[in-house]
């Protein structure tokens, strides 16, 4: 019996040229004095979609000899540090990059199965403190402002 | 030239900065070394943004320190806890940790850290005679050579994992369309951008290589937080004996040449070193019986070849700007971050810099030795450091170090993206090295394509007539297509 869904990354990846092929053909296109005989800034990319369809082929064909197994879903602490990196995001954006850092790795540590709270929260603390001073102090280097970056600079 | 080279490498003995830099490198290198999943590349992705500020000596240092120690130290888990710390030190395991079981993990130890030491050094003596003298090679170079060496690179991405060729290639073609994201260079007209300026100069690789590396290795990891890990007990580190000595020095002296010719060349890299100087420890070797029971030859020659690669690879990404492996991938962007710019440049204009790097190499291999003898157990219990605690650390050092490249927030969304992308990649069996070296060499590929038609007036067939390109072209032709025609020529013989 053939496994349908082992099909999935070279539907994928075919669909995923032919994309980049449709959007690579609209890109504008030079003069011929500045081009020359060389080549229109579209073709490289085409060029490339081109001989990943070939591979992408050859890549169904090795699936269809070998039939390869499934890949078994991702367990909850995978899709879960996912989900945190979109809420790192959101904090981010919204409130504080260090913010964002403690609250995404209290919840990461406590996702991955630390069960002293109070080791997340010293790791989810001390952690970025230390980054931000070396960061701030040693390389110089400012951080985007947000409600404690702005008490910080002031 | 040579007095040059001499008095530029012993420089780095009288620089107090920075043998205290190579210093507390190879300690992080162990300890990123011995921590399961965190191995040399990724340690270089989170500590390249740390190396911004530094001078280019010291930048790339520290990169080529993490390198060398950390690809030492995956052996140290391999052999009390049969966890390679790095994918190189897996053969490692296939003896090492036997040995261990019996006994005798310190005897093991001294045996890994001798071969690991010997091979990293030889590895240094063969860069700094054989590099000038590629880059002698490589001054003759012209667009249609250096279209042809690309060709040949990114071919070599065939083998660069285990992913298998054709997922290889295919990574290698992302990293290379990668490349081409941003405003095309010789006519200004931008691609895939959809409106984006702050992607006008291009994808900036140290962004990318974080995510690439570092995130996707946190999420993989996550995969792994049950894991319960059995450590195996032990007194001391041992030197090898005689007997030892006289049992390995010949499967060290082989796995040297091994590793280091491995190394060389483009996208191969120590992992592939470590298994080919394995199996060919044991092809050779008196006591075959003995190998995966325990064999002090397995290990010498699994850790002589990892580690005389990590010389070997550094030629070709110092003088040709091509990669040998996902950490050579580092540490040329480190370089062109530093304005290093590989190749003969590098070579004739900037000697003294080049030498005092290889010097850096040099002692940090004699250190890492220093620390494996003495305080390997030490080291050990840090990849007892529970994942939990671990990883969100990295998550950290991830974020702020994409930032801290350009002080830009679209670089942390970059490196997360690709964190993800790098994950999914790997989950359905992609590698993410290939499309890091992709990354590198796109531009390279695509510039010099175009150098090369405006060359022969659009005649691309003329890049043939070259006799380097054309030997490159060939070598990339059997690269991809040499296994396939070994492989028919077998069947038609049986």
């Amino acid at each position: 019996m053939i496994k349908k869904n082992i099909y999935f990354v070279p539907l994928f990846l075919a669909i995923f040229s032919f994309v980049v092929i449709a959007v690579a053909l609209q890109l504008d296109t030079s003069p011929e004095m500045i081009v020359g005989d060389s080549m229109q800034a579209r073709s490289f990319p085409i060029f490339l979609m081109i001989l990943n369809l070939i591979l992408v082929a050859v890549l169904i064909l090795q699936f269809y000899k070998n039939q390869p197994n499934p890949i078994p879903l991702e367990k909850f602490p995978t899709w879960g540090s996912m989900i945190l990196f979109l809420v790192f995001y959101v904090l981010t954006v919204f409130t504080d990059m260090f913010i964002g850092i403690f609250v995404v790795m209290f919840l990461m540590c406590v996702l991955w199965g630390e069960k002293r709270i109070w080791v997340a929260l010293l790791t989810a603390s001390i952690t970025p403190a230390l980054i931000f001073m070396l960061f701030d102090l040693v390389l110089k280097i400012r951080f985007p402002r947000g409600i404690l970056t702005n008490i910080y600079y002031g | 030239m040579f007095e040059q080279a001499i008095g530029a490498m012993a420089s780095v003995v009288v620089d107090p900065y920075l043998l205290g830099l190579i210093f507390v490198t190879t300690v992080l290198g162990v300890i990123i070394g011995v921590l399961p999943g965190l191995g040399a590349t990724t340690g270089a992705a989170l500590l390249l943004p740390f190396t911004l500020t530094m001078d280019p000596v010291h930048a790339i240092a520290v990169l080529a320190t993490i390198y060398v120690s950390a690809t030492f130290a995956g052996s140290i888990t391999a052999i009390l806890i049969n966890a390679p710390g790095t994918s190189a030190a897996a053969a490692t395991t296939f003896d090492g940790y036997p040995l261990a079981q019996k006994g005798e993990a310190g005897r093991a130890l001294g045996i890994a850290v001798i071969s690991s030491t010997v091979g990293g050094i030889f590895s240094v003596l063969i860069l700094c005679f054989a590099a000038p003298l590629l880059a002698r090679v490589a001054y003759e170079f012209r667009s249609p050579e250096y279209f042809a060496l690309t060709v040949f690179g990114l071919s070599m991405l065939a083998s660069i994992s285990a992913g298998g060729a054709v997922k290889n290639l295919i990574g290698g073609i992302f990293g290379v369309w990668l490349s081409t994201i941003g405003a095309e260079r010789v006519t200004g007209i931008e691609r895939f951008m959809f409106g984006n300026y702050e992607l006008y100069e291009g994808l900036h690789f140290v962004p990318i290589f974080i995510g690439l590396f570092a995130i996707s290795e946190l999420l993989v990891q996550s995969k792994t937080v049950d894991k319960i890990i059995k450590t195996v007990a032990m007194k001391a580190v041992k030197l090898p004996t005689k007997e030892d000595y006289k049992k390995i020095w010949k499967t060290i002296l082989r796995s040297c040449g091994i590793g280091t010719f491995i190394g060389v060349l483009p996208a191969e890299g120590a992992t592939v070193a470590s298994m080919i100087g394995y199996s060919e420890a044991r092809r050779w070797s008196k006591n075959k019986k003995e190998f995966g029971k325990g064999s002090i030859e397995g290990i010498a020659g699994a850790e002589a070849a990892n580690n005389a690669a990590t010389g070997g690879a550094m030629v070709p990404t110092m003088v040709l700007g091509i990669p040998g492996s996902g950490t050579t991938a580092i540490i040329l962007v480190g370089l062109m971050v530093h304005g290093l710019r590989p190749g003969v440049y590098l070579f004739t204009e900037q000697v003294e810099k080049v030498y005092q790097i290889f010097g850096s190499m040099f002692i940090a291999n004699v250190m890492f030795m220093l620390m494996g003898l003495y305080a390997a157990k030490i080291f050990a219990r840090v990849s007892l450091v529970p994942t939990a605690i671990l990883w969100p650390i990295v998550f950290a050092l991830s974020v702020i170090g994409a930032y801290a490249f350009q002080g830009q927030l679209l670089d942390v969304w970059l490196a997360l993206i690709f964190g993800v992308i790098g994950f999914f990649a790997r989950r359905f069996g992609f590698s993410v090295a290939p499309i890091a070296v992709g990354l590198i060499l796109g531009e390279m590929v695509e510039t010099n394509l175009q150098h090369s038609l405006k060359m022969f007036d659009g005649a691309w067939w003329m890049i043939l007539t070259q006799p380097l390109a054309l030997m490159f072209l060939i070598f990339a032709f059997l690269g991809l297509c040499g296994p396939m025609i070994f492989s028919w020529i077998t069947k038609q013989k049986k």
